[in-house]
């Protein structure tokens, strides 16, 4: 059906993603469009996301794995390198993407990037220019918002 | 044109001669003039002067033969595969090898060459060059191996298996995918094709890609290859002309550029706009940025893109951050402060002007004013200037002809009437400019702006008289029958003319260029020598000292030199 023309390697990747999901991602593809993929990602240990769910919406586009997926917060999240449409600032999803990578890379990158703001590559830039001048602040912030946004309600 | 530009390569030069020095050229001519008719018989030294000024400008001719050349795209690609060969020889590297490490040092081999024998380990490094795979397998000893290729994720037997000198292992269909992706969406940037695993930055060669894909983008790549060999070369640029495929080679540095084409475009090499002698070329371009900021696209330049600081290529922002890689040559950089990305910190901080809004409004209001001043005085004699040139095509095209019969002279004689119309061609053209400098000239030196002003209008008067004569009287000649014998003296008024507005816009022109440098010591010594004993210019009123005889406004200054040593 849907997937008779889906390329082997979606299949695959999709099959591998629900049969050994990565520790605190999960990631499934949806059921009118084995292209779209319903993602969650728990806030990483001692980060300002710690306890949360963050809701992802993750998409292959028709030159996958030629080009780069596209992934977007849907949950509210206070990141330097994610802006409130929920776009995320990442060199593998524009021009580091390299068709080697997959969507469990993509998603493990995004994990490691809650873990590790970046102020200096903002995408936001009032949360880059908080989280500069006043970190302790900017993480009660971020921990904020994750219990007001993220807390698996 | 065609006659006035037998050679390209010399035309700029040749056409100085037209232009500015020469209405000689048919001196042996008994028929029509004589030197006394010309010069009047005021000067004996003329002659003589003028010839030198010939020889010089001759010089300046086989010089600059020498400083520009017109290659069309089969002579830029030999040129382009005889440097490979030269860093492949002299480096010992494989052709593929030499033509990765040219692209990623503009083109030049001497850069080439000192970066590899200064340090070859951080070269192949930068570029991606490997000595021996990262990966070793023995996939080349035993075929019958299976591969897991990590793209399509599919098994392969290890003859369908490519990997490029690192030794990472992909199937040949995700790799010609891979390439023909990058080829047909990363314009030029699939020059800097790299290995696809992500750690890898094994730069992939012509020979990958002339194996691996189909002739269409084999043609694609060679041609972004050609265009990076003109485009990066610091020594070469594509004519700017309409659909022209030739590229100029240029190693002159007196700082004139202007070159022509073998379309007969000329342009500036330096800025690629059309010659604009004597302004600057960045002037020119603020000038020009300023024509057209009415125009919706110049706005969307403005607003949305920007030059790659270190490739100048114009780069639209169209998604995210503030960090940038510049798609051609990979460059990071900031998109707020231009600044590189490698240690860049906070760019927020406000220079702030001192200008109040008050203030700032008058000077708008006033500047428009002048602006537009300068800016329809631009244009007009632009205008002109493209009309003067299809008039002069019109004149000999249709009434050299009828000229011919009406004055019973062949046509071949009429060779002056050309030349006062490419005269008045590029005095339009320096006059055009000439605004624009005006334009642009210091308010708080007035002395200079005076000067300017009186200069720029004594050469407009002198153009008008040289336009009219020929545009106007050459006229009165068409329908007469028979030898007339006011034709010479037409003939005679004419060449006088051109030489002399040739001869006062060159003077204008290089006095300009030199930004006008001589005001103050005429300021006084202009007094010293009034005050001693001077001698009024008859042509441009200019007060000349009693040591020299030719005017030294209006006449060359070599003729000064000689008539000094008289």
């Amino acid at each position: 059906m849907a997937s008779s023309n889906l390329p082997r390697r979606i299949i695959k990747e999709t099959q591998r993603l629900l049969s050994e999901p990565a520790p605190g991602i999960s990631a499934s593809p949806s059921e009118d469009n084995m292209r779209y993929f319903n993602v969650m990602i728990l806030g990483p240990t001692q980060s300002p996301y710690e306890g949360g769910v963050f809701k992802l919406e993750l998409f292959l586009p028709e030159e996958y794995p030629m080009a780069a997926p596209k992934v977007r917060f849907l949950t509210k999240i206070y990141h330097p390198n994610i802006d409130k449409l929920g776009r995320i600032c990442l060199d593998i999803l524009k021009d580091k993407w390299s068709p080697a990578l997959q969507i469990r890379t993509v998603l493990l990158s995004i994990q490691a990037l809650l873990s590790a703001p970046n102020p200096d590559d903002p995408l936001s830039e009032n949360i880059a220019k908080h989280w500069k001048t006043n970190e302790a602040e900017a993480v009660e912030t971020a921990k904020e918002w994750t219990r007001l946004y993220a807390s698996g309600a | 044109m065609d006659d006035i530009h037998p050679s390209s390569d010399s035309i700029k030069v040749e056409s100085k001669i037209n232009y500015y020095s020469d209405g000689f050229d048919d001196n042996e001519d008994p028929f029509f003039l004589t030197d006394d008719d010309l010069v009047g018989g005021d000067d004996g030294a003329a002659d003589a002067l003028l010839e030198d000024i010939r020889e010089d400008e001759i010089d300046l001719l086989k010089q600059k033969q020498q400083d520009c050349k017109i290659l069309n795209a089969t002579e830029l690609r030999q040129r382009m595969e005889h440097d490979v060969a030269q860093v492949s020889a002299v480096l010992s590297v494989s052709k593929t090898e030499a033509s990765i490490l040219l692209r990623n040092y503009n083109w030049s081999v001497g850069k080439v060459n000192d970066a590899w024998f200064t340090d070859e380990s951080a070269v192949r490094e930068k570029v991606g060059l490997f000595v021996k795979p990262v990966i070793s397998s023995d996939i080349v000893s035993n075929k019958r191996k299976i591969i897991f290729c990590g793209i399509c994720f599919e098994s392969h037997t290890s003859d369908r298996i490519i990997y490029a000198d690192c030794g990472h292992l992909y199937c040949e269909i995700c790799w010609s995918i891979y390439i023909s992706t990058s080829i047909n969406n990363d314009g030029a940037g699939c020059l800097m094709l790299r290995c696809p695993e992500p750690s890898c930055h094994a730069a992939i060669g012509q020979d990958m890609i002339d194996s691996l894909t189909s002739e269409e983008d084999r043609k694609k790549y060679s041609d972004f290859l050609l265009r990076s060999y003109v485009e990066d070369n610091r020594t070469t640029k594509w004519c700017p002309g309409p659909a022209c495929e030739y590229a100029i080679e240029f190693s002159g540095a007196d700082g004139i550029f202007d070159v022509t084409c073998h379309c007969f475009t000329s342009f500036c090499w330096n800025c690629k706009e059309e010659c604009h002698r004597p302004m600057d070329c960045d002037t020119v371009k603020r000038w020009i940025l300023k024509n057209s900021s009415e125009s919706e696209n110049v706005n969307y330049i403005l607003a949305y893109c920007k030059p790659c600081p270190n490739c100048k290529r114009p780069i639209e922002k169209n998604h995210g951050c503030m960090h940038m890689t510049c798609r051609v040559c990979r460059y990071e950089f900031c998109w707020l402060c231009l600044g590189p990305w490698k240690g860049h910190m906070n760019c927020n901080r406000y220079m702030e002007r001192t200008d109040t809004d008050d203030k700032r409004k008058k000077l708008a209001k006033e500047s428009l004013e002048k602006y537009t001043h300068y800016f329809e005085r631009w244009d007009a004699n632009r205008k002109s200037k493209v009309k003067a040139l299809a008039d002069h095509q019109r004149v000999k095209d249709e009434e050299f002809k009828k000229l011919s019969v009406s004055q019973d002279i062949p046509e071949a004689h009429f060779e002056f009437i050309s030349k006062a119309w490419l005269q008045v061609v590029e005095c339009r053209r320096a006059l055009e400019w000439s605004y624009s400098y005006g334009y642009y000239l210091p308010d708080n030196e007035p002395a200079k702006k005076q000067f300017f002003e009186y200069l720029q209008g004594e050469a407009e008067s002198t153009l008008e008289k040289l336009h009219n004569c020929v545009e106007s009287e050459l006229k009165e000649f068409l329908d007469v029958d028979g030898l007339s014998k006011k034709f010479s003296e037409f003939r005679t008024k004419l060449v006088g003319l051109t030489t002399v507005t040739g001869n006062y816009f060159e003077k204008l022109v290089r006095a300009l260029e030199n930004g006008l440098s001589d005001v103050n010591s005429h300021g006084t010594k202009g007094l010293e020598d009034e005050a001693e004993d001077s001698w009024h210019c008859d042509r441009c009123t200019y007060a000349n000292p009693s040591s020299i005889r030719s005017c030294k406004m209006c006449v060359p200054s070599d003729i000064d030199n000689v008539s000094g040593n008289e």
